[in-house]
C-alpha cells in the first residue's frame, strides 16, 4: 500500500508542471514539444552529433538566429520572410481543420481541397496573363469558392446520406489527386520539370525576389491575410450566433437539434468555411510558395495540419504559434543538414514526434486530474 | 459455520467526493429473497457491484458460504456462483440469444480434432432446455434486436443461470416493465427461490418487496439503517426508514380548472426510420390548466408523440394545432417561438451541452434573439446575468456558479437547469418526458410540485411517464398508449391503476 | 486479357489481406486509418532485414523474400502498438491517432532509410533495392482458357495470403476470440460484463491489423515497386479502407471489392495500352474504386452498417 503511494507522488511530480487546468491549453503542447526535442536530441547524440548545435542550426536556417555568413542578396530577414511564406498555407490549413473540429467533424480532406482550388486557380488565372490587381484577388476568390464547394459537398453528403466525413474526404482526396494528375499530364505539363507549367508572376501570391536594400526577398502577401483571418475565425467562433450554433452542433448534435438549431445547415456551413480555408491554403501553396503543381502528389500540409491544429488546441491564435514552430523545423532543416551533417529528414521525424505526443494530450489531462485526486486523498490520510 | 450464504462485514467504499457505502454489514440466508431498499444514490447498486466483482471495497470483508473471499472480477464472482441481472441490459443487438448467453463461456468443439470452434448448435440446445426448466420460454436463435424489453430481461436472467449462479442479484428489474410483466417476473423470482436459489433484489418499489421478499435491508446515504422482516413491517415504516423522514405519497393538488384549448392533435401518425408506424392515428386535446399524461410501456410511441409535437420528428400524417395555429410543418424553432417548452427524456443526450458552461446552457433556447444577441453578435454579459438569476430562482447547485461545466453537475441539478430554462420561456404548452427519471425522492416531490404549479398558472401540460404511480398522482387526464394507438382517454379519477395497466398491455381497449 | 487477371490478382490480394487487418481492428471497435503507416513501416523493417542479411551473408536479396516477409509482419505489428496504446490505453481520438501514425511512419522510414544507407552501405540513397519475387505457373491448370490466368505467373505470396485469409475468416467467425472481438465492436459493455477484457481483445485486434498490413506492404515492395522507398506510401492503406467499407466490414464481400479494385487498376492500364492512349489515362481508371465506394455509400448507406461502437472510447466505469 505504501509503495503504491510513493509511486503516485513520483508521477505526480513528473506531471507537476502541467498541473494547473487553466494553463493546460498552453502547458500540455509545450510539454509535448519538449519531450519531442529531448527524443530527437537522443537520436542526434546517438549519431554522434551535438544536439544543441543542431537545434541552433535549425533556428538559424529559419531566420530566427543569424547565420555565420550569407550568400549574396540574402540575410536573416530574407530567411525569416521565407519562413513566413512557408508558414502561410499551414496556418490556413490548420484553421480549416480547427473549424471543422469545432463542429465535431474531421476534415481529412484538406489536401484534396487544396489541390482542387490550387489547380483551378492555376488554370483559370495562372496562365491568363491578367493584370496583377485583378489576378491576385481572383486567385483568392477561386480558392475560397472552390475549397468551399468541395467542403460543402462533404458536409452535404454527411447531412443528406449520413456518410462519415472521414470516408468522404479520403475518397475525394484520391479522386482529386488522380483526376488533376490526368489533366496536368494531358494539357498543362512542363516537359522538363514534369510538373505543371509555371504560372505568371502576376497571379502569384508571393512576391518573389523583391529587391530592397540590396536584398532579394520573397514576400508572402497571404501571410497578413492568414493572421487577419485567424483573428476573424476566433471572433466568429466565440462571439457570434454562427459560432455558437457550429459549436453547439459539434458538442452535441441531438441537443443542438432539440434547441432548434438546424444541424444540417450548420454541418454544411462549417464544412464550407473549413473548405474555404483549405482553398486559401491551396492557393497560397500552389500559387504562392510554389508556382506549379506536381502531379499525383497530395501535399503533406493537409495531414500535418490536423496535428498542428491539435497542437494549437484548435484555437486560432494557438494555431499561429504551432504553425510557426512546425514551419521553423521544416524550413531550418536544410541549413541544419548542411551545417551539422545530420540528415534533413530528421526534421519530419521531430514534427512527427511532436504530433504524436500532442495526440496524447487528453490522456495527460485526465492523468493529471486523477493524480490530483489521489494526491489529495494521500494528504488527507497522512494528516 | 454461520447459516448465512453471503456475509458482508463493515464494507466501506469511497468515490471521489462521496462515501458510497459506509461501514455496511449484512447477512443473507440461503434460499431467501432478500431485498435492498433505498433511494437513488443510497448505495444499493455500489454494494451489489462489490459483491459481483465490479468494484473492490476500500475496507471490509466478504464471506461466501462461510469462507472469506476477495472478489476481484465479475468472472471471479461467477466462479463463486454469484450473478447479477443488470438494470441496463448488456446485450449485443446483432447476436442471437444463444450467442449473448454463452459470451465468455462458450462450449468448444474441434474440427478435425485440431481447430477449436464455438459449437453454437450444442449451445442452442442447452439454452433451450435451460429456459424451459425455469419457465422462461425463449427462442435461442432469435436476435436480440427483435426482442421486447421483457424478453431481453429474460435473456439477462438466463445468462446468469447459464453460469450456474446460486446467488442472483436483480438490479431494479421492474423499472421498465408493465404491471402484468412485473407480476410475471416476480413469479419467476419466487420460482427461482423455490428451486433453492438465493435472490437479492435491489429496488425502491415498496409493493414489490411486500409481495415477494422475505427480509429487507434499508440503506440511506450509504449507511445501513435497518434489516427488517418484511411480513411484520408496514410499507409506511419502510418508506420512512428509506427516506429518513415521513413522506407523503401524494402531491397536494387543487382541483384542475380547465381553460381554453391549447394543444389539439388530430389523427397524428409517425413513422420511424424503417418506415414502421410507431404512432397511429392519435388524437387528443389539452386545455390550459390541464395535465394530460400519456401512460404506456416503454417504446410504445409515447416519446414519438412528444417529439412530433415539438418538431424533433416529422408527422407522416395528421395535424397539430397550437393555440389554434397549424404547426404541423413548422420548424422546431418556430414551434418554440409559438409556445412550446420541452423537457426531454434523456437530459444528457438531448437537453444539455455537457461541455458548455451553465450560463451558456441556460441561454440555449434564446441565444439568437434580443437581449442575448444583437445582429448576430452574442452579448456575454446578458448570458451571465440571466444565468445568475436562474441559479437563485431555481436553486441550481453547481461548483463554480454560471461558469460550471454542466458535465460536472449532479443529475438532479442538471434536470433543474433544464426545467428552469424551459419554464423561463413562458410557453403556453409544456411537455415533460420522464421528468423524474434518475432523480432522488426529495427532488421528485419538488419536480411534481413545479409541474402542478405551472398547471395552476394556466399552462397546458403534456406529461409522458413510464412510472404509473407518477401518472396516477399528478395527471388530470390520462391517455393510455399501446402499440402506437391511444387505447383510452379519461379523467384520472375515473381510472384505477389496474385498469390503466390492462390498457397498457393491450389487454383492454375501447 | 490474361495480364488483366494476373496483374489484378497480384495487386488485389495484398490489398485484401490488409483490408482483413482493418476489419479485425474496426470490428473490435477501433477506427484504423493507420493501415497506410503500418504497411509502410512493416515493409521498411522487412526490406531492411533483407538488405542487412544479404549484405552480411552475401546472398541475393531476391532470395530472402520469406525472411523479409516474416520481419515485415513483426515490424508492422510492432509499429501498430503505438496505435493500440494511443487509442486504447491513452484514450486518444482514434482518427487523430491514425493520421499521426501515418505522418510518423513516413518521416521515420524516410529518415532511417537514408541514414542507414549512408551508415552501412556508404551510399546516398533513399531506397532499398529488392527486386521482384519469383513467380510460378501451375502447368495444366494454366492452360484452361480465361481461368488459366489465375494459375499463371503466380507470386508465392498470393498463396500465403489466401491461406492466411481463410484462417482469418475462421478465427473471426468460428472461434471464441472472434465472437468476443465482434461483440467488442458492437457493445463492449456486454463483453466486459461477461468477464472478458475488452482492452485486451481490442489490443490484439490492432496488432493483428499491423501484422497483416506489414505483410501486405512487403508484398507490394517485392512486386510492383521492386524496392522499398517512400513511394510505398501510395495510399494503398486508404484503398484497403475503401475496400472494407465497400465490403460492409465482412470478409468475403471485401474480397470482391479488392478484386474489383485490382481489376479496375490492371484493366485500366491494359485498355490505355491497347488503345494506345497516353499513360495518363490510367490515372482516370484509378479513381474508379473511390468513386464506386462513394456511390455505394450514397445509394446504400442504410444497408451499409459500421460496427456500432466503432471509434467510441470505452470507459469501464461508464454505463
Amino acid at each position: 500500500m505504501s509503495k503504491n503511494k510513493k509511486k503516485v507522488s513520483l508521477s505526480y511530480r513528473l506531471l507537476w508542471p502541467i498541473r494547473n487546468e487553466k494553463w493546460q491549453p498552453i502547458t500540455i503542447p509545450v510539454f509535448s514539444i519538449l519531450i519531442s526535442f529531448i527524443a530527437a536530441a537522443i537520436v542526434i547524440l546517438l549519431l554522434g552529433k551535438n544536439p544543441i548545435i543542431a537545434f541552433y542550426n535549425l533556428f538559424q536556417g529559419a531566420g530566427i538566429f543569424p547565420k555565420a555568413s550569407y550568400a549574396g542578396y540574402k540575410s536573416m530577414l530574407t530567411d525569416f520572410l521565407s519562413l513566413l511564406n512557408a508558414m502561410t498555407p499551414l496556418i490556413f490549413a490548420s484553421l480549416a481543420v480547427a473549424v471543422a473540429l469545432k463542429a465535431g467533424l474531421f476534415n481529412i480532406g484538406v489536401s484534396g481541397q487544396m489541390l482542387v482550388s490550387g489547380f483551378l486557380a492555376t488554370i483559370i488565372v495562372g496562365y491568363s496573363g491578367l493584370d496583377a490587381f485583378i489576378a491576385k484577388p481572383l486567385v483568392l476568390m477561386i480558392g475560397i469558392v472552390a475549397g468551399g464547394l468541395m467542403g460543402g459537398l462533404v458536409g452535404w453528403l454527411k447531412y443528406k446520406f449520413n456518410i462519415h466525413e472521414v470516408v468522404t474526404t479520403i475518397m475525394l482526396n484520391y479522386i482529386a489527386q488522380y483526376v488533376i494528375s490526368f489533366f496536368i499530364h494531358m494539357y498543362y505539363i512542363d516537359p522538363v520539370s514534369r510538373q505543371s507549367k509555371y504560372i505568371t508572376e502576376a497571379a502569384r501570391l508571393t512576391l518573389v525576389d523583391v529587391e530592397l536594400a540590396n536584398l532579394k526577398m520573397d514576400i508572402s502577401l497571404g501571410f497578413i491575410l492568414a493572421i487577419a483571418i485567424a483573428i476573424f475565425i476566433k471572433f466568429l467562433m466565440d462571439k457570434t450566433v454562427v459560432g455558437y450554433e457550429i459549436k453547439a452542433v459539434g458538442s452535441n448534435r441531438n441537443a443542438a437539434k432539440y434547441t432548434g438549431i438546424k444541424v444540417g445547415k450548420n454541418t454544411v456551413l462549417a464544412m464550407v468555411i473549413s473548405g474555404s480555408l483549405a482553398g486559401l491554403a491551396g492557393v497560397t501553396y500552389y500559387l504562392g510558395y510554389f508556382a506549379s503543381i506536381q502531379p499525383k502528389v497530395l501535399s503533406n500540409i493537409g495531414f500535418d495540419s490536423i496535428a498542428v491544429a491539435l497542437l494549437g488546441n484548435t484555437h486560432p491564435i494557438g494555431i499561429i504559434f504551432s504553425s510557426f514552430l512546425v514551419s521553423i523545423i521544416d524550413e531550418g532543416s536544410t541549413y541544419m543538414s548542411s551545417q551539422a551533417g545530420i540528415r534533413q529528414e530528421i526534421a519530419s521525424v521531430i514534427i512527427g514526434l511532436i504530433l504524436l505526443f500532442s495526440a496524447c494530450g487528453a490522456y495527460l489531462k485526465h492523468k493529471v486530474s486523477s493524480l490530483k485526486e489521489k494526491e489529495v486523498e494521500r494528504k488527507d490520510s497522512e494528516s | 459455520m454461520s447459516d448465512y450464504i453471503v456475509e458482508m462485514k463493515h464494507i466501506t467504499k469511497r468515490f471521489p467526493g462521496i462515501v458510497a457505502n459506509d461501514d455496511v454489514s449484512l447477512g443473507i440466508k440461503k434460499g431467501e429473497i432478500f431485498a435492498l431498499l433505498g433511494e437513488n444514490g443510497a448505495g444499493k447498486s455500489t454494494l451489489m457491484s462489490i459483491l459481483s466483482g465490479m468494484y473492490e471495497p476500500d475496507e471490509g470483508e466478504i464471506y461466501i458460504r462461510g469462507e472469506k473471499v476477495q472478489i476481484k472480477s465479475p468472472n471471479h464472482a461467477a466462479n463463486l456462483n454469484i450473478g447479477m441481472v443488470h438494470q441496463h441490459f448488456k446485450l449485443v443487438d446483432d447476436y442471437t440469444i444463444t450467442e449473448n448467453i454463452i459470451l465468455g463461456m462458450e462450449p468448444i468443439s474441434k474440427f478435425a480434432g485440431l481447430f477449436p470452434y464455438v459449437n453454437i448448435r450444442n449451445a442452442n440446445r442447452t439454452i433451450e432446455e435451460l429456459s424451459k426448466s425455469f419457465g422462461l420460454e425463449v427462442d435461442p436463435k432469435k436476435k436480440i434486436a427483435d426482442l421486447t424489453v421483457s424478453m431481453q430481461q429474460r435473456v439477462e436472467i438466463l445468462k446468469v443461470l447459464y453460469r450456474e449462479a446460486e446467488i442472483l442479484i436483480f438490479d431494479e428489474p421492474t423499472a421498465v416493465l408493465t404491471p402484468q410483466e412485473i407480476d410475471f417476473l416476480l413469479g419467476i423470482i419466487e420460482g427461482l427461490r423455490n428451486s433453492g436459489k438465493t435472490i437479492i433484489l435491489i429496488t425502491h418499489k415498496l409493493e414489490e418487496i411486500k409481495k415477494v421478499a422475505d427480509r429487507c435491508a434499508v440503506l440511506n446515504k450509504g449507511k445501513l439503517v435497518d434489516v427488517l422482516d418484511v411480513k411484520t413491517t408496514s410499507i409506511n415504516l419502510m418508506a420512512q426508514l428509506m427516506v429518513g423522514r415521513e413522506v407523503s405519497f401524494e402531491s397536494e393538488k387543487a382541483p384542475a380548472q380547465f381553460k381554453e384549448e391549447v394543444l389539439k392533435v388530430e389523427h397524428l401518425t409517425v413513422k420511424n426510420e424503417d418506415g414502421f408506424e410507431v404512432v397511429q392515428d392519435v388524437s387528443f386535446t389539452i386545455h390550459g390548466g390541464e395535465i394530460f399524461a400519456i401512460a404506456g410501456v416503454a417504446d410504445n410511441g409515447q416519446v414519438e408523440i412528444a417529439d412530433a409535437i415539438a418538431g424533433l420528428t416529422k408527422a407522416s400524417g395528421g395535424k397539430i394545432f397550437l393555440n389554434g395555429k397549424d404547426i404541423t410543418h413548422d420548424s422546431i424553432r418556430n414551434r418554440t417561438e409559438t409556445g412550446i417548452s420541452y423537457i426531454p427524456e434523456d437530459r444528457q443526450r438531448y437537453g444539455l451541452f455537457l461541455d458548455f458552461d451553465l450560463s451558456t446552457n441556460l441561454g440555449a433556447k434564446q441565444y439568437y434573439k434580443e437581449p442575448f444577441s444583437n445582429k448576430g453578435i452574442l452579448k456575454s454579459l446578458e448570458f451571465e446575468q440571466f444565468g445568475s438569476r436562474l441559479i437563485d430562482k431555481y436553486d441550481i447547485r453547481s461548483g463554480q456558479g454560471i461558469h460550471t461545466q454542466v458535465r460536472s453537475m449532479s443529475g438532479g441539478n442538471q434536470q433543474k437547469a433544464i426545467i428552469a430554462r424551459e419554464i423561463e420561456l413562458q410557453s403556453p404548452l409544456m411537455i415533460f418526458v420522464q421528468p423524474t427519471r434518475g432523480v432522488d425522492i426529495g427532488a421528485i416531490e419538488n419536480i411534481h410540485n413545479m409541474i402542478i404549479q405551472q398547471r395552476d398558472q394556466g399552462k397546458a401540460i403534456l406529461l409522458v411517464s413510464l412510472e404509473l404511480d407518477e401518472i396516477m398522482n399528478v395527471a388530470d387526464t390520462i391517455g393510455v398508449i399501446y402499440n402506437g394507438r391511444l387505447q383510452k382517454v379519461a379523467s384520472s379519477e375515473s381510472l384505477t391503476t389496474n385498469e390503466v395497466g390492462e390498457y397498457m398491455m393491450g389487454a383492454r381497449h375501447e | 486479357m490474361d495480364t488483366i487477371i494476373i496483374d489484378g490478382l497480384s495487386f488485389a490480394l495484398p490489398l485484401f489481406i490488409m483490408a482483413i487487418g482493418g476489419i479485425y481492428s474496426e470490428k473490435s471497435g477501433i477506427t484504423n486509418l493507420a493501415l497506410e503507416g503500418f504497411q509502410g513501416f512493416g515493409a521498411f523493417i522487412g526490406a531492411l532485414s533483407a538488405v542487412l542479411i544479404a549484405n552480411a551473408y552475401g546472398t541475393d536479396v531476391e532470395n530472402l523474400f520469406y525472411v523479409a516477409l516474416l520481419f515485415a509482419m513483426i515490424g508492422g505489428m510492432g509499429f501498430s502498438v503505438i496505435h493500440a496504446v494511443l487509442s486504447i490505453k491513452f484514450k486518444a481520438n482514434q482518427v487523430i491517432s491514425g493520421v499521426v501514425i501515418n505522418i510518423l511512419a513516413l518521416a521515420l522510414t524516410t529518415f532511417l532509410t537514408t541514414q542507414i544507407n549512408a551508415l552501412v552501405f556508404g551510399a546516398a540513397s533513399d531506397k532499398f533495392r529488392l527486386g521482384v519475387s519469383e513467380r510460378f505457373t501451375i502447368e495444366g491448370l494454366a492452360d484452361i482458357p480465361v481461368i488459366g490466368a489465375v494459375f499463371t505467373d503466380v507470386y508465392p505470396f498470393q498463396v500465403i495470403i489466401i491461406v492466411i485469409a481463410i484462417f482469418a475468416w475462421y478465427v473471426l467467425y468460428k472461434t471464441r476470440f472472434g465472437l468476443h472481438l465482434r461483440a467488442s465492436g458492437e457493445n463492449p459493455h456486454s463483453v466486459d460484463a461477461a468477464g472478458v477484457d475488452v482492452a485486451k481483445i481490442r489490443f490484439s485486434a490492432v496488432l493483428i491489423s499491423g501484422l497483416l498490413s506489414g505483410l501486405a506492404g512487403m508484398c507490394f515492395a517485392y512486386s510492383i515497386s521492386a524496392q522499398f522507398s517512400s513511394s510505398i506510401y501510395m495510399g494503398y492503406g486508404f484503398l484497403a479502407i475503401a475496400a472494407l467499407i465497400f465490403g460492409n466490414w465482412k470478409i468475403l464481400p471485401t474480397l470482391a471489392a479488392c478484386l474489383l479494385f485490382g481489376f479496375a487498376k490492371s484493366g485500366g492500364t491494359f485498355i490505355s495500352q491497347a488503345l494506345a492512349l497516353p499513360s495518363s489515362f490510367t490515372d482516370l481508371f484509378m479513381i474508379l474504386p473511390y468513386v464506386l465506394t462513394l456511390l455505394l455509400l450514397i445509394f446504400f448507406s442504410k444497408s451499409n452498417q459500421a460496427p456500432r461502437a466503432l471509434g467510441e472510447i470505452y470507459d469501464k466505469g461508464k454505463r
